[in-house]
């Protein structure tokens, strides 16, 4: 154990899966941000018609890279001219972001994406109209710097809210707090918070005292697991997503991988949004497919739920009905390619075909023990994984 | 003016004849008559019996001032005398009645009326001012009140009842007045009546009687006191209509043993000849072989199967066609300028179609017009949510469609009438209106004819003839077009200025965070430049000039938000 242990306190120096971004000063993604704004000055100047350009996101300018075996961004790269009716609105909230951005870099601040959001919204003089009409607004443009400044949004001082909990023996070091030392196995039974940023001058992996890490859907089993004590009699770190994964949480469930060689197991509810929550922590996502170098575990195992189960531990009267748009969700997911394996084209025509689903929770029908004395180690021990 | 004595000769006589065949109905009491025919004399229904009264007054004294050479100033006033209860007073500046012709004139039945001339007239029922002193009588058993002054003689007061039993009127309390009046002002009172606003109210009757004789003053109130003034826009009378000779082929089986009777020929081949319009020898060469009777007989001893002989004869022969030239438009530029007067519209396009004929017997004339935008159409209220919680009212503008016969107002029965029919199968998208109904737009539309085929007795919606219904597109689409022309041009116009808007409300903020950003000092330069290039992207997009990004579409991007969602 011990001389596992030295190794991995090795690795953990090579800071690897960091990209030259990762690195770039807050001088730097200063000066692209102002750099933005210089060039359409430029262009406004000379009397050129201004446009900011960034990269598309989205289906057409994703691919599946079957070498590396995750998401990637292609080429394409979309202009928004100010001169376009349609384009002027979004080109107007990029300019006040992009400003916005740069200010908190200047003097050192950061604000959540809602801070942002907020700080931002304002009537249009005679009109009326809002600068931005909901987050999500400022939200899809804060993408779009991102991917014109080739960086991430934590690095433009901005974050989201912290959303995931991390529970097991792993040492923790909050370098812009104090330098708080903390173990999260002695954080009482809800764990670490997990901040939207988990980079290396930010939070520092001090010692990690485990075999695997069990990323989990629900808060609910996340914390049965901890009630059951799994995490200590299993040697497990626990990452909770609450749902969907937040950047942090992929960003410690990747580091945790590649810096620390956890092998990664993945627990969700047994339909499309749990699958696609496999699915990102694995193959990394569309949204963030410029990032999935440092976000995704292509070789993270999926243990549950799955149709299967269903059959293999009698959970037939606890299934639910898939609503219409879990099926269409289902369809979608066997389109994507990094869905193409024979196992998961097999498991998502058996949803669409029975049109049903089965909660991680659905486990408590037998006991509310039986997920952490039996069905997490026995699956694991043989490893039954879809 | 030796025309005008032919004119009032033919009244005249006409007269006669009208009396004669007021002697055929004598012996029931003419109140009775009224009773039993309330649908056909328009006297049907609380709200539209106002209207009747309303247009027989100012149809007599528009008819009056015009045959006097008078330009018509008419005052038409309402009170609320109790409930369902009113009186009406019309005064107008026309030529007046003398004293000893008043009662004669208005206190007996069918008098004057034009009963069975075949001309252009302004009325649907044409009961005439009699008419209406007697309804007000059998609603109130009171007297009307009438004034009269000519230009000779003293201006004289009196109160006239008609005695429904003899036809013959009664005159009470005349007096001469002192002050010096000319022309003819009645004052009469009428139970079970409605008075009430909106598209069937005698406010919309007399706007739309202003609109359609542009040298009428004409002025209302209503009885809350507000008065509305529609001042004539004209100065000019409109020719007098002529009575003409019936069309051959317009006429039915009854009809022609009526002209028979009453006529003076002693021949059915002379009455033929004489009787109809475009008949001559030829065409009674043609029908003696057709019919089965000798045309040298009387026509006062033609029989119903000889008519009808004579009918089915008369189907088969060619006639030239009716003439035309008997038919008085308004005009085209006379409609204009009422129109823009009183509807008060941003734009305006009238057509005066050339007369036709319509099932080969009946000259007839379409003049329309569509007036747009500004004032056009009518006020509705719609309820409106605000801020997504309080609900408002709110007054919006909607299409109007304003009928008239022969200048008269179409108030009732707009769903039945082939005008409405034609109007609504207009494919008003085509001409830039994509929403017709809720489109600020008044469509006129004035079918002038000496024989008007009302779909019903009650005579307030014209029957669909094929061949008016055409005329009647034809006339709407002339003007259509020209008026889309405008609509769409007014479109893009307003367009460019919602694109310039656009640019210019955001380019502030845009300038704003530029400068902010870099540090640039030159932001006047930065904001003149940018409203210069939206000047400049305007112009070229007016010519056609693609700039490279009208081209961009919005990306597929999503964010994670989207990506993940539930």
């Amino acid at each position: 154990m011990a001389t596992k242990k030295e190794e991995k306190n090795t690795k953990k120096h090579e800071r690897k899966g960091l990209d030259e971004f990762e690195t770039e000063t807050t001088k730097e993604v200063e000066q692209k941000t102002f750099q933005i704004a210089q060039n359409i000055v430029d262009q406004i100047k000379r009397g050129v018609s201004p446009t900011f350009t960034t990269k598309v996101r989205g289906l057409s300018n994703v691919y599946f890279d079957e070498e590396k075996q995750y998401i990637q961004l292609g080429d394409k790269k979309t202009v928004r001219p100010f001169l376009n009716l349609g384009a002027a609105r979004k080109f107007m909230q990029t300019m006040l972001v992009n400003d916005k951005c740069n200010e908190y870099l200047k003097e050192g601040k950061t604000a959540s994406i809602r801070e942002i959001y907020y700080e931002l919204k304002r009537t249009v003089a005679n009109t009326k109209e809002n600068t931005f009409d909901g987050q999500n607004e400022s939200n899809e443009v804060i993408v779009d710097i991102e991917h014109a400044a080739n960086t991430i949004r934590e690095k433009l001082g901005l974050h989201a809210e912290s959303k995931g909990s991390l529970y097991g023996d792993i040492t923790l070091k909050d370098k812009k707090h104090d330098n708080d030392v903390f173990n999260c196995n002695s954080l009482g039974r809800g764990g670490w918070s997990i901040m939207s940023r988990i980079e290396p001058e930010e939070i520092e992996i001090v010692d990690v005292n485990a075999d695997v890490v069990l990323v989990i859907e629900t808060a609910a089993m996340y914390n049965r697991l901890i009630e059951e004590r799994y995490a200590r009699q299993h040697n497990a770190i626990l990452v909770g997503t609450g749902g969907q994964g937040a950047r942090g949480a992929r960003r410690l469930v990747h580091r945790l991988r590649y810096e620390y060689d956890l092998p990664v197991i993945v627990f969700t509810d047994g339909d499309p949004y749990g699958w696609y929550i496999y699915s990102v922590i694995k193959s990394g996502s569309m949204a963030l497919a410029a990032h999935s170098k440092y976000m995704a575990v292509p070789d993270a195992k999926y243990v549950g739920m799955t149709l299967t189960d269903v059959e293999t531990y009698g959970l037939q009267n606890v299934t639910e009905k898939m609503k219409e748009g879990d099926v269409k969700r289902a369809k979608e997911l066997m389109n994507y390619d990094w869905f193409k394996s024979k196992e998961w084209q097999a498991e998502l025509k058996l949803a669409i075909d029975k049109k049903i689903r089965i909660e991680q929770q659905a486990l408590a029908n037998k006991s509310l023990d039986f997920v952490a004395k039996k069905y997490l180690p026995e699956k694991i021990e043989k490893e039954i994984f879809l | 003016m030796a025309e005008k004595v032919q004119e009032k000769k033919e009244i005249v006589r006409k007269e006669v004849e009208a009396e004669q065949l007021f002697t055929e109905f004598k012996e029931h009491s003419v109140a009775d008559f009224f009773k039993k025919n309330k649908q056909m004399l328009g006297l049907s229904g609380k709200q539209r019996t106002l209207t009747t009264i309303i247009h027989e007054l100012v149809t007599n004294s528009l008819d009056a001032c015009e045959e006097a050479g008078i330009l018509p100033e008419i005052e038409v006033s309402l009170s609320e005398l109790g409930t369902e209860y009113y009186e009406i007073s019309v005064v107008d500046n026309g030529p007046g009645i003398p004293e000893d012709k008043v009662a004669s004139a208005l206190g007996k039945l069918l008098a004057g009326t034009k009963f069975h001339r075949l001309v252009q007239t302004r009325g649907q029922q044409g009961i005439g001012v009699s008419g209406i002193i007697l309804l007000s009588q059998m609603t109130t058993g009171k007297p009307t009140k009438v004034i009269s002054g000519t230009n000779k003689g003293k201006t004289v007061s009196l109160e006239i009842a008609i005695d429904s039993k003899t036809n013959t009127p009664k005159v009470t309390d005349k007096h001469y007045l002192d002050n010096k009046f000319k022309g003819l002002a009645l004052k009469c009172k009428f139970k079970d009546l409605i008075y009430k606003k909106g598209q069937n109210s005698i406010d919309e009757y007399l706007r739309r009687t202003a609109i359609a004789n542009p040298h009428l003053t004409l002025q209302f109130q209503d009885p809350q006191g507000e008065v509305t003034k529609y001042t004539r826009t004209v100065n000019k009378l409109p020719n007098i209509p002529t009575a003409v000779k019936p069309h051959p082929r317009g006429v039915t089986v009854d009809e022609m043993l009526t002209y028979a009777r009453h006529g003076s020929a002693r021949k059915v081949n002379s009455f033929l000849t004489s009787t109809f319009d475009r008949f001559g020898q030829t065409a009674v060469d043609n029908i003696q072989k057709l019919v089965h009777f000798d045309l040298n007989k009387d026509p006062r001893a033609l029989s119903w199967e000889e008519a009808e002989d004579l009918i089915k004869a008369i189907k088969q022969t060619k006639f030239i066609a009716p003439s035309t030239d008997n038919l008085v438009p308004i005009g085209e530029d006379h409609i204009k300028k009422s129109l823009k007067a009183i509807v008060e519209p941003e734009f305006l396009c009238v057509v005066t179609r050339k007369p036709t004929v319509y099932q080969g017997g009946y000259a007839f004339q379409v003049e329309a017009g569509v007036a747009y935008g500004g004032k056009a159409g009518r006020l509705v209220s719609v309820e409106k949510i605000k801020d997504k919680k309080e609900v408002v009212i709110e007054e919006v503008r909607a299409s109007e469609i304003i009928r008239y016969a022969n200048k008269a107002p179409l108030l009732f029965d707009a769903g039945g009438c082939a005008i409405t029919k034609t109007v609504e199968s207009v494919d008003w998208k085509r001409y830039g209106v994509s929403n017709f109904d809720n489109s600020p737009i008044t469509v006129f539309v004035n079918l002038i004819s000496v024989h008007i085929p009302y779909t019903s007795a009650g005579k307030s919606a014209v029957s669909d003839d094929s061949d008016i219904v055409n005329e009647i597109k034809l006339a709407l689409m002339d003007v259509s077009r020209k008026v889309g022309i405008y609509i769409i041009e007014k479109k893009r116009e307003e367009e460019k200025k919602e694109k310039k808007k656009v640019f210019a409300k955001y380019a502030p903020y845009v300038v704003e965070a530029l400068v902010h950003t870099t540090g640039e000092k030159n932001k006047d330069l930065l904001l003149k430049n940018l409203s210069n290039m939206v000047l400049e992207k305007l112009k070229m997009e007016e010519a056609g000039v693609k700039a490279p990004e009208d081209d961009v579409v919005e990306d597929d991007s999503i964010t994670e938000e989207e990506e993940f969602e539930e």
